[in-house]
């Protein structure tokens, strides 16, 4: 089992939802007002004044053969429009109930 | 879920929500009615007490005086005026505008009350009347009759009158100039001596003789029969056979002393329209109806009429007021089109996009047609000053929705969905959006709440604009974002065509955003050449405005192409005079105006007592009214005040005349009729306020830019007055009453009996022949009959002398008083006038106790320009509250202030360079400034900011923030100079009413968008300047005493050690 945190600008929502579902990725838990930055380039996503763009956060816990593919999708779609920003983590999942 | 994320997720129910709206604007829309100007409520209410016998000296002490003195305490009383002449007194309470007169009509009902024992016992009770607009006819019909002139009353009263008055909404509708049918019966003076004949006998017998009587019933056999008697002359020809009296034992016939002639009434008005003896027809409102509906009505109804009528008698119209009222409002209704479609343009050549430019075009009439909803429910119209608010609103609408518009666009091309950028964007600048109409609504919302004159034009316009700019934001906050996630799509490749065509604009655009970069670049790094620089500018137009001046007026003369003229002959002349000169004049003008004439139709001679109309005006034998109509202003090439001077020009010429008065537009009024500089001299003693008052107009009519110059009182009047002795009287058994009522009825007739045709009633008068009543012999030959059958003469009980009634007496605010009203040429502006008249007054030699003032349409307008002042620093608090809440700052505010000085500038080079004069329209022009001028200013200070925030330093955020928002700037004002640009240029009819304030607001954007291009970000960096200096000194001095105290510590660790 491994946990996929998707941090994304707001606009990707029903674009992540999609890959989560034909990805066969059901389950999740979402934080719909997150703040960021990229380490590069990723512009402030912080609902201020200046930055007035914001992050969604996705964390969605799959079986370790599901992620590849999840994250092939994540990636095309980040291509797809830099601009927005979208990044995702993966780390191991050592207990569950 | 916010409104416009749930007005993105449900389309359908959005867009019928606005479609909702917009049937329901269209429906009230047809329901408007059309007018010149919005309803402006009665404020005036008249108390006439009639007091017989007694003279103006009388009437003022004893009526008036307590009259006033007692309704002066009436709640919002403007100004109480009052007309003291023999007989009768005539109180005008005049009050603030915009309080309820049925209230105010009670409260000086009650004072009525309070006052009433104190009049004089033989007063009549006050008879109290309220004076409104709604009196002033809104149709003069002709009526040209040759055959049928003697009949021409009768005619008309049945054919005419009568189906008018049964339109809805019609008022009154009064025939003047034809004279009606009467049976004079002209006795002989001589015959009546000769036989001992008294005319109340004759009359007496006449009415003794006309009888129809019942004489009750009988029963003959089974049957019951009533009796009857007809007596009544079925011919007036019968008359003859009446006996009259006896003389000597052989009976008198009426025939023998007297002769019967069935024709009209002696003394009666007479009309001529062009040069073709007729009538005149008045059709009045009912109070609160729509003059152009009913109008409309009356001339559907025309051919009808005409067909029913003789054929040599042929209607015609001399003036429609409806006529100027509908093509008025068609030309501005024309320029609003135009404005919308520039406004369209400005938005395509900006964007580039022709669905952006849909989306953005929508909002338009969408925000404009909901505002008709409100006239509705309000009981608006269609005028000026709506139709002008939707022309400055054309503007302003489109800005909220460009910026929402511009935000999703920039979310579409960074990769966003169109529904999820069309939420986000909107989201992002829904704050802004906000602030920014709440900053328009602090300009408009302090409109609604002006009073007086002013405050009548300027609440519906402050309404109007409070509407349309919610409904704008709301659209803007949920239907452009739905359009946009329904229509923007990300354009990766555009159409050659389309490059060909826009590529240019582009080109030129990104030309002008460069080239704008370095002058910036320039500007904030001079800045404090550029803030000198532009309030040296300021400065310039306070001088140009001081040394070149700018023309002041009230209120735009309103080219309606109606010319009322009023023109006095000395006191007493006779009629046939009148006529000479009257002919004279409209040959005159007929011949030289030619075509340009469509009615020239005068009135003379003394109006009966049963004609309404003309008794609201003065009439005599020596006054001669014209009522003159000219084509629309856009078909001829000669203003009408320039007509009105050439018209005056040839009343000067003629001698004979003792006054006469041009009057543009038909009346005279403070709104809409020519510049008139009116003069008030107060005093006392009566021949020492006329003797000014002459002395005054005859300085007025020497200079060049008075057109003419009147004197509201008139001169003394010649009567003849009959003093009878009262020992000579009562030895002859006599009285004065008697007596009196004799010679009245010898001279105007004595009305016993009436003749019955037809079911029509006509009087039979019986009087003198003309030539046995025109001499004060005449006078002192008639014969008075005494209880003991003997004739007296006249001669014998009384003296017969010439005499002259003294004029009226006028006061106001409880001072005697005589007004000089001097109307200006054309182009001369009434703030001229005043200055030449008080120059006059100046050195004229004025008694102590007599005080000139100045007051009427330049008093309205000194009391406007206070109430507009006072608004004005409403409006800029307003704002800048509005503002500082925004920024939550009290310097950027202040910066943006500030650039209003700009538009002032603007307002006064436009003003002068045009030669327009600064009047309400251009002043509310000026008002409206404030709000856009402020948001052109907020749009680059919130984006600096923004720049600053997000880490850039002062200079590098100033210019990147400038020419990043250019082009929105360029776009919002843009739209609204190009809003206004058909406004003041148009040459419609009307337009000289709105070209002010396109003129102003044309002038002080123009001049105010540059400059604040320019001045705020300068002034943003020397501010910040100072911030930056501030925040590096404090951090200084914080480091330095960081470093003290570390050295102090180590100092004092020593100690220890």
């Amino acid at each position: 089992m491994k946990a996929i945190m998707i941090s994304f600008d707001q606009a990707h929502y029903e674009n992540v939802i999609a890959v989560l579902d034909r990805s066969n990725a059901r389950g999740f838990t979402m934080v719909e007002l997150t703040q960021g930055r990229g380490t590069k380039t990723g512009e402030p996503h912080y609902g201020s004044h200046a930055w007035p763009s914001m992050c969604s956060t996705i964390i969605t816990v799959v079986d370790d053969q599901q992620v590849e593919p999840i994250l092939t999708r994540l990636h095309s779609l980040d291509e797809d429009s830099q601009m927005l920003g979208l990044r995702a983590f993966v780390w191991n999942v050592e207990q569950s109930i | 879920m916010s409104l416009y994320e749930g007005a993105v997720k449900r389309p359908i129910m959005t867009s019928l929500a606005f479609l909702a709206v917009i049937i329901f604007g269209i429906f009230s829309a047809m329901k408007l009615p059309i007018d010149l100007m919005p309803d402006i409520d009665t404020n005036t209410i008249m108390i006439m007490t009639y007091y017989n016998g007694a003279s103006a000296n009388d009437i003022e002490n004893n009526v008036t005086r307590p009259l006033e003195n007692t309704l002066n305490s009436v709640e919002h009383l403007k100004h109480i005026t009052s007309n003291s002449r023999e007989n009768v007194s005539v109180v005008t309470l005049e009050f603030e505008y915009g309080y309820d007169i049925d209230a105010l009509t009670n409260d000086v009902r009650d004072k009525l009350d309070m006052v009433s024992n104190s009049l004089p016992n033989d007063a009549n009770q006050p008879i109290l009347f309220k004076f409104s607009t709604d009196m002033i006819p809104i149709i003069l019909m002709s009526a040209q009759a040759e055959e049928s002139q003697k009949a021409l009353y009768k005619i008309l009263d049945e054919n005419v009158a009568n189906p008018l008055a049964r339109i809805d909404g019609v008022g009154s509708v009064s025939i003047s100039g034809a004279p009606v049918r009467e049976i004079n019966i002209y006795m002989d003076a001589n015959k009546m001596e000769a036989y001992g004949l008294s005319a109340a006998q004759v009359s007496a017998a006449i009415a003794a003789e006309n009888q129809n009587l019942t004489g009750g019933t009988i029963d003959v056999g089974t049957q019951t029969y009533t009796v009857r008697v007809e007596g009544e002359f079925t011919d007036p020809q019968q008359m003859r056979d009446v006996v009259v009296g006896t003389h000597n034992g052989a009976v008198v016939y009426l025939r023998d002393v007297a002769r019967i002639v069935d024709d009209v009434e002696e003394r009666a008005q007479r009309t001529f329209t062009n040069g073709v003896q007729g009538a005149m027809i008045i059709v009045q409102k009912q109070s609160g109806a729509n003059s152009v509906a009913i109008s409309r009505k009356v001339m559907d109804m025309m051919p009808t009429l005409q067909k029913n009528l003789p054929s040599d008698v042929k209607l015609g119209i001399i003036v429609n007021t409806s006529d100027n009222i509908t093509n008025t409002v068609n030309s501005l209704t024309e320029t609003i089109a135009y404005a919308m479609l520039f406004v369209v343009l400005v938005v395509f050549l900006f964007l580039g996009r022709w669905r952006a430019t849909l989306i953005i075009s929508i909002t338009i009439p969408m925000s404009l047609i909901a505002s008709f909803i409100y006239l509705y429910a309000t009981g608006g119209s269609f005028n000026i000053i709506s139709l002008s608010c939707l022309s400055i609103a054309i503007g302003s609408v489109v800005d909220d929705a460009i910026v929402v518009l511009e935000n999703v666009t920039t979310h579409i091309e960074r990769g966003s969905a169109p529904k999820q950028a069309a939420i986000h964007a909107t989201n992002e600048v829904a704050i802004s959006v906000i602030a920014s109409t709440l900053t328009m609504i602090a300009v408009f919302f302090p409109l609604t709440m002006v009073t007086g004159m002013t405050g009548v034009l300027f609440k519906q316009l402050g309404w109007m604009m409070c509407i349309i700019m919610t409904i704008s934001t709301t659209s803007a906050l949920s239907f452009t974002p739905m359009l946009c996630s329904q229509m923007l799509r990300l354009q990766k490749k555009q159409s050659k065509l389309f490059k060909k065509v826009y590529g240019p604009i582009q080109r030129a655009l990104d030309g002008l955003d460069s080239w704008y970069e370095r002058r910036i670049n320039w500007a904030v790094r001079h800045r404090w050449t550029v803030i000198i620089g532009s309030f040296v500018f300021f400065i310039f137009s306070i001088v140009l405005m001081k040394v070149v001046g700018v023309k002041s007026e009230f209120f735009p003369a309103n080219d309606s192409g109606r010319v009322g003229v009023t023109l006095e002959l000395p006191i007493g002349t006779r009629v046939e005079k009148a006529e000479v000169v009257a002919k004279q004049l409209a040959d005159t003008w007929m011949g030289r105006y030619g075509d340009m004439i469509t009615a020239c139709n005068f009135t003379i001679g003394q109006a009966g007592d049963n004609n309404a109309f003309a008794s609201l005006r003065s009439s005599g034998s020596h006054i001669i009214s014209f009522n003159v109509s000219f084509c629309p202003s856009n078909e001829r090439s000669v203003g009408l005040a320039q007509l009105c001077d050439e018209m005056r020009a040839d009343c000067k010429k003629i001698p004979e005349l003792a006054k006469y008065n041009v009057m543009l537009g038909g009346q005279q009024s403070s709104m809409g009729g020519q510049q008139t500089a009116t003069f008030e001299i107060y005093g006392y003693d009566m021949d020492a306020t006329y003797d000014v008052a002459v002395e005054l107009q005859r300085r007025f009519q020497e200079s060049d830019i008075v057109a003419q110059a009147l004197i509201s009182r008139s001169d003394y009047e010649p009567e003849l007055v009959i003093d009878f002795d009262r020992e000579k009287l009562a030895q002859q058994g006599l009285n004065m009453q008697t007596a009196a009522a004799t010679v009245r009825n010898l001279i105007t007739g004595s009305l016993m009996s009436y003749y019955r045709e037809d079911g029509e009633e006509y009087d039979i008068k019986v009087r003198y022949e003309i030539q046995n009543r025109t001499s004060v012999e005449d006078i002192e030959n008639m014969l008075i009959p005494n209880g003991m059958g003997r004739n007296i003469k006249v001669r014998d009980i009384a003296t017969v002398h010439e005499s002259a009634i003294p004029p009226t007496i006028e006061r106001k605010d409880r001072q005697r008083i005589v007004t000089v009203n001097a109307v200006m040429k054309d182009g001369e502006a009434l703030s001229d006038g005043v200055e030449l008249g008080n120059q006059l007054i100046s050195q004229m030699d004025i008694p102590n106790d007599v005080i000139v003032q100045v007051a009427g349409s330049y008093e309205d307008q000194q009391d406007s320009n206070r109430d507009l002042g006072t608004l004005a620093i409403l409006i800029i608090i307003l704002v800048f509250i509005v503002m500082a809440a925004q920024f939550e700052s009290l310097t950027y505010p202040f910066i943006i202030i500030l650039s209003i000085v700009f538009a002032f500038s603007g307002i006064i080079f436009a003003l002068v360079s045009t030669g327009t004069s600064l009047n309400v329209m251009s002043m509310l022009g000026g008002v409206m400034l404030i709000g856009i001028v402020v948001k052109n200013g907020i749009v680059l200070i919130d984006y600096t900011q923004l720049m600053r925030e997000r880490g850039y330093g002062l200079i590098r955020a100033a210019t990147v923030a400038a020419k990043s928002r250019l082009r929105p700037i360029l776009m919002t004002s843009l739209t609204t100079i190009l809003g206004m640009v058909p406004m003041a240029v148009s040459q419609g009819v009307g337009s000289e009413m709105w070209r002010p304030l396109g003129i102003s607001v044309i002038g002080g954007l123009t001049v105010s968008t540059i400059l604040t291009l320019v001045y705020v970000p300068s002034m943003f960096c020397i501010f910040g300047g100072v911030g930056v200096k501030n925040q590096r000194r404090q951090m200084r001095q914080k480091r330095e005493l960081e470093g003290k105290q570390g050295k102090g510590t180590e100092i004092h660790s020593r100690r220890l050690i």
